[in-house]
């Protein structure tokens, strides 16, 4: 009697989230394993040795025979208010009983109704006389979607009995928090949780997570931002830095995304009250409130509300004085000392972060009426995480000019054993310009002096560059290339004084587009120390030989006639709203040279017009490069949002189709894509004499703790020197490659060797991390595609 | 639970703004003219009077009490302290505490009060139960302000669909003579003033019906009864308690502490961040003045004043930057926190580092760069 089914227009309703949001995070339902027939049977690959595996998932339990029954409640008349809905409803707890879940429509029910239709009579205050309908809709096994969305509400509902604060998604104890005054932030300690179907079991994936907060307003911010810029530069500086970040308000325990500065606007200013009428920012809050803004003078923020399907519903305003930053900046990223003490406390070792999320497994099995609450629904928790075996892959042999290198995989990193070692194609440097400005002018020759010693044993033939003094000003460097860039130059090198960014887009601007020459930008400060400099102009000089088109190292690839594709994207929110999609093809056997595009497109246009194009140029490419045309593609899918799966398999996919049979009637290369997601709550810790180590690069996880309706794993490629490693999850969603999943899984993990930038392993495959390079820099400097003049050459690393 | 909405979609016609939020403003209006500190409010269901309550900055203590559990427990989370409550914790300390029981039995909690509400509280009581609340209320709890409100039965004829009372929970409801005759006896019992009053305005021309919500706001004549007094009361808890939530506040030395830390150092990075950038980047930049709005730039011309002064310049002496702590105190933000110098010096120690002679907080910044 599993899975009934009356009314079947009901059936797809789902569970109404926080905020009346139906989103589906978990891409749910998403079944892309039925169509790929050689992974019907296993999905699993073979090579490798074996390693004992822990992870950060915990079982559910439900008890035999159970089932959620999922009713329609109608109201007679009709009432709208969701309140209501549920007040006239629950005065008949009698008869549903104290357990229920009620989103103002659908209601869970962990028992059954002795009635398929039950009819219950509510009064309202008015007298009137309201006739509420509960229709058995469903009964629902404990593996169907709804009853996974049902999980996980219930479980955000024992969260919340925890007495932890809801931030974004997920949820914090705001109690003990960790205070960084150095840069005033705070940490707090946190969790993140989902509840899917795995492989066998259905599971609580619990992970650690750490909410940077930060203990100053926006207009704090405003205020240091303004100190630091200038007049002139403190409006655009502050969008730069504030659009986008997440607030937290004082008076509510809302999160609001900062879309837009109204400069023109503020706390004096009015807005319509939902009744029609007219108030001043200070006037209501004071009123609501009963707090006084002080600053009569700050701008309004501004931002915009989103509701289902993602229409925007009109905006609300902020007064910075009374927001709270969350999250980082990147600016805050790239401050190294910051990132050095913050990591301190979030970046936790394995058996550190295991206790942590043992913690929370603690309070859920301590606190009384958490446990009721999953009594009453007749559901437990295994209180002892997931082990199992996963394999860790043969590492890869580095080729470079003839010799061949083992690297410690401790490390996965072979800088030392290729030192001194000729490049594979070292591009000669014949005519090249260095530019600086005076108080540089030493930096300028030690660089020079270092670049020329480490060169030649790279075998990279340098001649002396063309030394040009400038001011400090951006069209003091803008002007000397305007006028000393020929087209015979190899490359530029510019020395800056500073990392102010205006600086660095003016001239990545002007050599990306208008006169396309690779460069290179060095920060003074870089060069400054004498200990270090050899070490940095060796990756100078490796960095400049890849942006003219040079190859360093290679791997086998054993798969012949393969252009491999990477695709990433970056959300540019400050200049438009623009998304630019990267896209990089490889274009030789060895993977060592890269076609590149770019897809810039506005907000509300799809992607996937766009990466057709691209697709189709580096076919040509290809062919031209090698005189036929690829016989296997493989495209590495980076940036996809969770919840956005659906529309990658729908609307992209049969796109690469479409664009591959435009090619020829006669032309069908086997095509394998990739959606490729760094941001995973799964961890694996290896279980080494008792205690628990991160795992070896070259870890493969495809059992278990996988998705039965996917052709999924994960690989844990890369090493940390602190906290956990993370995996990578890899989900193939469509494969005509007929190849085994060893296969595709050895493939991907030798292309996380190949990214030149690193002379290591990173945690994804090179084509997607150059698609995130290039996307990252036309979306924060360039904002244009870059001139193609330049599309065979890694110019954007 | 839901007199309060379900009023609201019945008379919006006839109110406005609806006659409950009348009765929470008239409530915090009383707030702000008295100042209590302690304010207790019986009968406080989905809590949405003590929501309103939380944000007036004298109240230290907020309490809820009610006879149905679950009611209060719907919506108490929303009573918790905010994020931004732990990021900037506030000067006052606030505790929110919710009882469960009946207001006919007495609780040592509940002493000490300085204001009880009882909003749309006593027509919900048995007889038994209204016979021993004067006691409970006025004789045992005994705080300077009462206020009780009712609805007004003179008033229902002009309600649409009221029959007999508004609520079907509701036990009576009372006219004007009846309400106040039960108040004047019940302050005279127990040496109260009382006063009446109400919200909802009759319309014009039946303005005898008197307010839709009749109020009594009674005010203790005795001066407030001393500890001893108190002691001497019964004092065995029958409430349940089934919330409570502590405020961060700067007069817990733990937040105090982590604020003022916070401050000094983020006032000492700003002061050496200008220190160096005006030994690195000197003519770099012409001139940095504000054009944009006075008050957004004060701290650049307030450091320029300090600077005057002697014995308060940071200095920089080979890798170690020096910003003495009389500078740092100087800063309103710092001074406002610590009150005086001795209270600074006694929260960063060990916290901060200084210099020697435990005058200035010292920076190295031998390895500052990436």
């Amino acid at each position: 009697t599993i899975g009934l089914q009356v009314s079947s227009g009901l059936q797809d309703l789902s569970l109404r989230d926080r905020g009346g949001r139906r989103r589906d995070f978990h891409d749910l339902g998403v079944n892309t394993r039925q169509a790929m027939v050689h992974v019907q049977e296993s999905k699993s690959g073979f090579s490798g040795k074996m390693i004992k595996l822990t992870t950060n998932h915990f079982r559910l339990t439900s008890r035999p025979q159970w089932a959620l029954y999922q009713y329609h409640v109608g109201y007679s008349p009709e009432i709208e208010a969701r309140r209501l809905r549920s007040a006239l409803l629950f005065q008949h707890e009698e008869h549903i009983g104290k357990t229920h879940a009620f989103d103002g429509s659908i209601l869970f029910l962990p028992k059954k109704l002795e009635n398929k239709v039950t009819e219950l009579f509510s009064r309202t205050r008015n007298r009137e006389d309201v006739k509420i309908t509960i229709t058995l809709t469903n009964e629902l096994p404990p593996t169907s979607p709804t009853c996974l969305q049902f999980y996980n509400i219930i479980f955000r509902r024992l969260l919340k009995m925890l007495n932890l604060q809801q931030i974004g998604r997920n949820y914090y104890n705001p109690s003990d928090p960790v205070s960084i005054p150095n840069h005033r932030l705070m940490v707090w300690l946190g969790f993140t949780s989902s509840i899917l179907q795995y492989e066998e079991n259905i599971m609580l994936c619990a992970d650690v997570s750490h909410k940077v907060l930060r203990g100053e307003t926006v207009l704090d911010t405003m205020h240091s931002l303004h100190s630091q810029v200038g007049e002139e530069r403190f409006r655009d500086t502050c969008a730069k830095e504030l659009i986008g970040l997440i607030v937290l308000t004082k008076y509510n325990n809302r999160t609001y995304r900062i879309d837009d500065i109204d400069w023109d606007n503020n706390p004096k200013g009015t807005f319509r009250k939902s009744d029609g009428s007219e108030m001043s920012f200070v006037e209501y809050y004071r009123k609501q409130y009963n707090i006084e803004i002080s600053d009569w003078m700050q701008p309004v923020l501004i931002s915009q509300m989103k509701q289902k399907r993602g229409n925007i519903q009109g905006s609300v305003a902020l007064i910075p004085e009374l927001c709270s930053l969350t999250g980082l900046t990147d600016k805050m990223r790239n401050d190294f000392n910051m990132m050095k003490d913050l990591a301190i406390h979030t970046r936790l070792p394995p058996e550190q972060r295991q206790r942590e999320i043992g913690r929370l497994l603690n309070y859920i099995q301590k606190d009384d009426n958490v446990q009721k609450e999953l009594r009453n629904w007749g559901l437990s928790f295994d209180y002892k995480s997931v082990s199992f075996t996963g394999r860790v892959v043969q590492g890869e042999k580095i080729f470079q000019s003839g010799n061949m290198f083992d690297y410690n995989p401790q490390f996965a990193d072979w800088t030392k054993e290729t030192r001194g070692v000729p490049l594979i194609h070292a591009v000669p440097v014949d005519n090249w310009l260095l530019i600086y400005t005076r108080r540089n002018y030493d930096v300028a020759n030690t660089l020079l002096q270092s670049l020329f010693k480490v060169s030649p044993s790279m075998g990279i033939r340098m001649n002396k560059p063309s030394m040009i003094e400038v001011d400090d000003r951006t069209e003091a460097y803008l002007r000397v290339l305007q006028q000393r860039v020929t087209p015979d130059t190899n490359i530029v090198v510019c020395i800056l004084s500073s990392s102010r960014k205006d600086k660095y887009d003016a001239i990545k601007k002007y050599l990306c587009t208008e006169c396309p020459i690779p460069s290179q930008c060095v920060l003074a400060r870089t060069l400054s120390k004498p200990q270090t400099i050899m070490t940095v102009a060796t990756k100078i000089a490796l960095q400049m030989n890849c942006k003219m088109g040079g190859e360093l190292w290679s791997v086998e690839i054993p798969l012949k006639q393969v252009m491999i594709v990477g695709i990433d994207c970056y959300h540019d929110t400050v200049s438009g709203k623009q998304s630019i999609a990267g896209f990089v093809a490889s274009l030789n056997q060895t993977v060592t040279r890269w076609f590149s595009r770019c897809v810039v497109q506005n907000r509300g246009q799809e992607l996937v017009d766009g990466i057709k194009a691209c697709l189709q140029t580096a076919l040509r490419n290809w062919s031209k490069w090698n005189k036929c045309l690829p016989s296997r593609i493989f495209v590495y899918r980076d940036g996809v949002g969770d919840g956005q799966l659906n529309t990658l398999v729908n609307y992209e996919v049969p796109q690469f189709l479409d664009c591959l049979k435009s090619i020829g009637t006669d032309y069908s290369p086997r095509l394998t894509v990739i959606v490729v997601k760094k941001r995973v709550g799964a961890r694996f810790f290896a279980e080494v004499a008792g205690g628990l180590k991160n795992p070896p690069p070259g870890t493969v996880v495809d059992t278990v703790v996988t998705r039965p309706e996917w052709y999924d794993f994960f690989i844990v490629s890369q090493t940390v020197k602190n906290g956990c490693v993370a995996p990578t999850h890899y989900n193939v969603i469509y494969d005509t490659s007929q190849l085994k999943p060893d296969h595709v899984q050895r493939l991907t993990y030798k292309l996380c060797h190949m990214y030149y930038n690193w002379s290591g392993i990173i945690r994804v495959p090179a084509p997607c991390q150059y698609a995130h390079k290039l996307a990252f820099l036309v979306g924060q400097s360039i904002h244009r595609e870059p001139n193609l003049m330049l599309s065979d050459r890694l110019y954007y690393l | 639970m839901d007199k309060n909405f379900q009023e609201e979609f019945t008379q919006i016609i006839k109110f406005k703004p609806p006659l409950y939020k009348q009765r929470h403003q008239f409530i915090k209006d009383l707030v702000e003219k008295y100042r209590p500190k302690k304010v207790a409010d019986l009968g406080c269901a989905d809590c949405s009077l003590l929501r309103m309550l939380k944000f007036c900055s004298c109240i230290e203590v907020l309490a809820g009490l009610d006879i149905c559990a679950n009611v209060m427990k719907e919506k108490m989370h929303t009573l918790s302290p905010l994020p931004v409550d732990y990021l900037q914790p506030s000067e006052r300390s606030l505790t929110v505490t919710l009882h469960h029981g009946s207001v006919a039995h007495k609780d040592p909690c509940m002493l000490g009060f300085d204001l009880v509400t009882c909003i749309e509280l006593i027509e919900h009581l048995e007889e038994p139960e209204l016979k021993k609340f004067p006691e409970v209320v006025f004789g045992f709890m005994a705080p300077s302000i009462v206020v009780i409100s009712t609805p007004n039965s003179e008033f229902n004829p002009l309600l649409p669909g009221v029959m007999l009372y508004r609520h079907p929970d509701h036990k009576f409801e009372w006219n004007q003579a009846q309400f106040q005759s039960w108040a004047l006896e019940t302050a005279r019992c127990y040496d109260y003033s009382v006063e009446f009053t109400g919200v909802g305005h009759p319309p014009t021309g039946m303005e005898k019906a008197g307010f839709c919500t009749q109020i009594g706001v009674f005010v203790r004549k005795y001066p407030q009864a001393g500890e001893s007094v108190q002691s001497e009361k019964p004092t065995e808890a029958v409430y349940k308690t089934v919330f409570k939530a502590v405020y961060p506040s700067l007069k817990d030395e733990k937040y105090l502490q982590n604020a003022v830390i916070s401050e000094v150092i983020f006032t000492a990075q700003i002061i050496k961040h200008r220190l160096m950038s005006k030994r690195e980047e000197y003519g770099d930049d012409p001139e940095r003045k504000s054009k944009f709005q006075p008050s957004m730039d004060c701290f650049s011309d307030y450091l320029g004043k300090l600077v005057v002064e002697k014995n308060m310049e940071p200095f920089i002496s080979g890798n170690e930057v020096y910003i003495p702590l009389a500078t740092i105190f100087s800063f309103p933000k710092v001074n406002r926190l610590c009150g005086t110098f001795e209270k600074l010096c006694k929260l960063i120690a060990g916290k901060v580092t200084l210099s020697s002679d435990g005058s200035a907080v010292m920076f190295n910044i031998e390895n500052e760069e990436n």
